[in-house]
């Protein structure tokens, strides 16, 4: 018989047991009615023989051994009964449960879909290593390094090559670019990945360059494009212009090595040069040039081998190679120059900096949700407390009867527990919707990146949910439980409901509670503060630029296989197409959007004249067609604009903004007298120009931040610095997603295989410069607000409380003469100390914690008076409001009645 | 009334697997073989017989099974079990050994005495 049986046959075992006693004092009976005792006396003697029956069924009980188990199903019956009992207390524990436990799930569920869970389809991760460069930024090491790391080395079992480009994929019915995978032959043997179908790259296939056109292509891509065609593996489809034989279909679940981020297909590395898009390093073959680190490494380890191990073997190789071609600090992408090589285990997001970006708001997102958990759980304390309170009687005749205080306090916490596993049931529940909410708030990277999550709930965030959720009830029901089980008995039985020692004790407690909850709420409002003046602020900002009622759509006619000839057709053709579309008002194009993901500088020295390397002006360099500045919305200051006649035949100008001119030339007052001088721009041959307008300053460079000085600019005519990856901006009449449509059947009229990149509004581009302000502000405001609403549940509640206990003494104080107004006065004035302890105490939290989001707020200070001030005032004014409606309800004690109810 | 001895510790259960050892038998019968075989002179506490039934029933030294008894009633019969019969001889032994020792002490000190 197991313990369970035991347990599941309870009522048996009692009945069985119950029989047996019963059998023994019948069988003494009777021998001792035959001994000549009377049938009374012979009873008694036969129970005087076994002692009390009922002890001895409870040292029986004890000897079965699952004793602990039933007093749990006990309490637990009992628990669920006083929880039945009270719905309305319940409801309101559990939905306060809800939203604390329901945060943190949905936060677990983002930090463990980003950072945290394996990659899918891979065969033991645990063995799998990346080679990072230094702090891990982006690609980290060079064709020719990964061939000597991967032969010299003896630490991995094999070791393989990615990089990602956008390919062009044509399928005669609509072109797109997707981001492709271009990967050594390793690749998917060194991940452990089986093909659904086909085959994987073979070992010759990354022999000769330009000679193994075949592509493997993703699970998802294969049935959104392809209708899970069977047939597929074979046939032939058109990437960049070349045709590719499809060899496999990768396992589902698999879309690269780097999760958010989707890849649709594979190509082998021996392809880079049909999958070049970088419009800059035409002269760094990426399969030679031992200082083009576009690529990124995973390795395999041996077995028995540890990954600090195989670091220092790795570091070993790489340190020879560096002393015997060092690279050039402007060629080393990483910007501390660190050379060193570093191995990181492959899990959710691996590359350095979104890493980076990821944890850092991971931790942000935590502290969050963590911190409203506890405003829960303080409220949900609050509430217990005021329930013992109401208990009293009831422990106390529990004690009285014999029970331990340690039974008692395992009961009260079976009940604490019971009610965070509901609301963590129902917190599961609130997770999926705030993570759906959340997925709204993805970055808007634009296509080809398309950024995937799976949010969906696994196992870990059951278990994660799950022991929050004791953690959780413990804790709440911890000290309500202590405080609980040690009434003083005697008064209690005498329903003394005032005694005054006891009552002392736990509003001390509940104060605490109250404090702690306001200078949360606090220090989280004032972060939400900071990051809506940054978003204000962002909204006032002066871009230099107007991206209203702008379309944009990029091209990399690189791609296409265009050489420049048919490149600068294309584009001319394409322009005067667009400018006769109806609703168009100007059309012209950039080598660069504005807050785009791409920027390029280059060094704009003033010609006759020796500036030393070390003071050279860098200037953003970017080209443009006629009629640029009216489209984008950048005023031009003095000057004229580029026209038809600036062609590659006509003598090389130039436009430089406002800032430039004056770095250039310090010496002038009014930009005006920039014009007719000459620069020379560009690195190794530089191009001499005259300037012949002056713009004013824009804010366009890189996406990541709004609040960056703009940069100092060079334009040049589009005509004289051709640019195979461009973009077309179309200034409309009104909303400019209605010309889409007619944009992408110009483009197919006149290259029906061309697909139009990132084919959005202007406006939508930039608005990835303050996703993250965004972002924060929308769930920082939630969970503040959410925070903020808890408190003054409590503060509510305990002011509620407090009036109800000093009925009383209202009573006599209006019988005495008090007004009204007197007795409102005493009760906010107590919760309004409260209130400011507790918001001192936020105040000193939040400015400790402002500083930690000093680098995603702009335009504000982390200490800003301002939102501090605003803040403190919103949180007094709630509190007061939470105070008010219990005193009011005081003042209409009746005094006589409240004088007689003792 | 008879001068009864209180049992040393630890001795119940042995007495108990020794007396069931014999063959099947019911509570209230093992008390009685107990009180009758060491002639009066062992107290079985009856309070104390049930608890240490179900104590070698949970360790498995013992199985019970419903039978009824002679006088035609429904009664809880015990039964010792393999490992319940190891137990004892084991514990029979040590038990033989002690009081082996114990007597040869007595012994030893009369004799010192005398």
């Amino acid at each position: 018989m197991t313990w369970w049986h035991r347990l599941f046959h309870r009522r048996q075992h009692e009945e069985q047991l119950e029989k047996e006693l019963r059998h023994h004092l019948d069988q003494h009976t009777s021998d001792l009615m035959v001994q000549g005792y009377s049938p009374e006396e012979a009873r008694r003697q036969a129970r005087l023989g076994l002692g009390g029956p009922e002890q001895v069924k409870e040292m029986c009980r004890d000897a079965r051994g699952t004793r602990w188990l039933e007093e749990f199903l006990q309490d637990l019956r009992f628990g669920v009964r006083m929880l039945l009992k009270n719905p309305g207390f319940t409801l309101v524990v559990v939905a306060t449960l809800a939203l604390g436990i329901g945060a943190n799930t949905a936060i677990f569920g983002l930090v463990d879909a980003l950072l945290l869970r394996p990659l899918p389809a891979v065969k033991a991760p645990a063995e799998l290593v990346l080679l990072m460069r230094g702090d891990g930024g982006g690609p980290t090491i060079s064709y020719p390094d990964f061939t000597v790391l991967r032969e010299r080395n003896e630490v991995l079992s094999d070791l393989a090559l990615y990089t990602q480009a956008p390919i062009s994929f044509g399928n005669n019915v609509r072109s797109e670019v997707v981001l492709g995978g271009v990967v050594s032959a390793n690749y998917f043997d060194v991940l452990g990945i089986t093909p659904t179908l086909g085959r994987t790259f073979l070992p010759e296939e990354d022999r000769t360059p330009g000679g193994h056109s075949v592509v493997v292509l993703s699970h998802s891509f294969w049935q959104s494009r392809f209708n899970s065609d069977r047939t597929l593996v074979g046939k032939t489809i058109v990437l960049n212009n070349r045709q590719f034989t499809i060899v496999g279909i990768a396992p589902p679940g698999f879309d690269g090595e780097t999760p958010p981020m989707k890849v649709s297909m594979w190509v082998p590395v021996m392809m880079m040069s049909t999958m070049r898009w970088e419009p800059q390093s035409a002269t760094h073959d990426p399969l030679s040039d031992r200082h083009n680190e576009n690529f990124g490494a995973v390795g395999r380890l041996k077995q028995g081998v540890s990954v600090i191990e195989a670091q220092a073997a790795l570091e070993t190789i790489n340190r020879q190679l560096e002393q015997t071609d060092p690279t050039p600090p402007e060629r080393s992408l990483n910007p501390n120059n660190d050379r060193s090589l570093r191995l990181i285990s492959p899990q959710g997001i691996m590359i350095g900096s979104i890493r980076e970006m990821a944890v850092t708001s991971s931790r942000l997102a935590g502290a969050t949700v963590l911190t409203v958990l506890l405003i829960a759980c303080a409220n949900v304390a609050n509430l217990l407390m005021a329930r013992a309170a109401r208990r009293r009687k009831e422990v106390a005749v529990r004690l009285a009867m014999g029970a331990t205080r340690w039974r008692l306090i395992r009961q009260l916490l079976t009940e604490s527990v019971l009610l965070a596993l509901a609301g963590a049931t129902a917190g599961l529940f609130l997770a999926y919707w705030i993570n759906q909410l959340l997925m709204a708030f993805k970055p808007p990277f634009p296509p080809p990146f398309t950024f995937t999550l799976d949010l969906s709930f696994d196992i870990r965030t059951f278990a994660f949910t799950f022991l929050l959720a004791v953690v959780t009830g413990v804790i709440f029901g911890l000290v309500p439980a202590l405080q609980a089980s040690r009434p003083d008995v005697l008064p209690a039985l005498k329903d003394e409901s005032n005694a005054e020692s006891p009552r002392v004790r736990w509003l001390n407690l509940r104060n605490a509670l109250v404090v702690t909850q306001v200078a949360l709420s606090l220090a989280l409002l004032i972060s939400t503060g900071l990051f809506l003046r940054t978003l204000r602020y962002a909204r006032q900002i002066d871009l230099g630029f107007k991206p209203d009622q702008v379309l944009a759509a990029s091209f990399n006619l690189r791609l296409q296989g265009y050489d420049e000839a048919k490149g600068r057709e294309f584009y001319g053709q394409i322009l005067e197409r667009l400018e006769r579309l109806p609703g168009v008002q100007t059309v012209s194009m950039s080598n660069l959007l504005p807050l785009g993901f791409m920027w390029l500088s280059t060094p704009v020295v003033p010609e006759n004249r020796e500036v030393p390397p070390n003071e050279r002006v860098f200037a953003g360099d970017v080209s443009v067609g006629s009629k640029y500045f009216e489209t984008i919305g950048t005023p031009l200051l003095r000057g004229r604009d580029f026209t038809m006649q600036d062609t590659i035949k006509s003598s090389p100008v130039a436009i430089v903004s406002e800032k430039l001119a004056h770095s250039l030339w310090p010496e002038i007052n009014d930009p005006g007298e920039a014009l007719g001088k000459r620069l020379r721009v560009g690195r190794s041959n530089p191009i001499s120009c005259e300037v012949i307008g002056v713009a004013k300053d824009a804010r366009n460079n890189i996406f990541n931040r709004l609040d960056r000085e703009p940069e100092s600019t060079i334009y040049r005519p589009f005509m004289q610095n051709y640019s195979a990856l461009a973009s077309l901006i179309v200034r409309t009449d009104g909303d400019p997603r209605s010309l889409t449509s007619a944009v992408r059947r110009e483009v197919a009229a006149l290259d029906e295989n061309l697909p139009p990149q990132n084919l959005q509004p202007l406006a939508e581009t930039v608005s990835l410069a303050s996703w993250s302000a965004r972002t924060g502000a929308a769930v920082l405001g939630v969970f503040g607000l959410l925070g903020l609403v808890l408190a003054a549940i409590g503060i509510y509640g305990v002011m509620s409380y407090s009036v109800s206990r000093r009925t009383r003494e209202i009573g006599l104080r209006m019988a005495l003469g008090a007004e009204t107004r007197d007795v409102i006065k005493l009760i906010v004035k107590q919760g309004l100390g409260l209130t400011l302890i507790g918001a001192l105490i936020g105040l000193m939290l939040a400015i400790a914690v402002t500083r930690l989001l000093a680098s995603l707020l702009y335009g504000v200070t982390a200490t800003d008076p301002t939102t501090f001030a605003g803040v403190v005032l919103f949180v007094i004014g709630v509190a007061v409001l939470a105070c008010y409606l219990p005193a009011r309800r005081a003042t209409k004690v009746d005094p006589m009645k409240a004088l007689r109810c003792e | 009334m008879k001068p009864k001895s209180d049992l040393p510790q630890g001795t119940l259960d042995l007495l108990i697997l020794k007396v069931v050892a014999l063959g099947p038998i019911h509570g209230y019968a093992i008390a009685q073989r107990l009180e009758q075989v060491s002639r009066g002179v062992v107290q079985v506490p009856q309070g104390s017989l049930y608890p240490a039934l179900h104590r070698l029933e949970n360790r498995g030294l013992l199985v019970a099974d419903w039978k009824v008894t002679e006088t035609g009633r429904e009664a809880k019969f015990y039964r010792v079990t393999r490992k319940g019969q190891t137990q004892l001889e084991t514990e029979a032994a040590g038990w033989q050994r002690l009081t082996q020792a114990v007597s040869l002490i007595l012994k030893m000190s009369e004799g010192g005495a005398g």
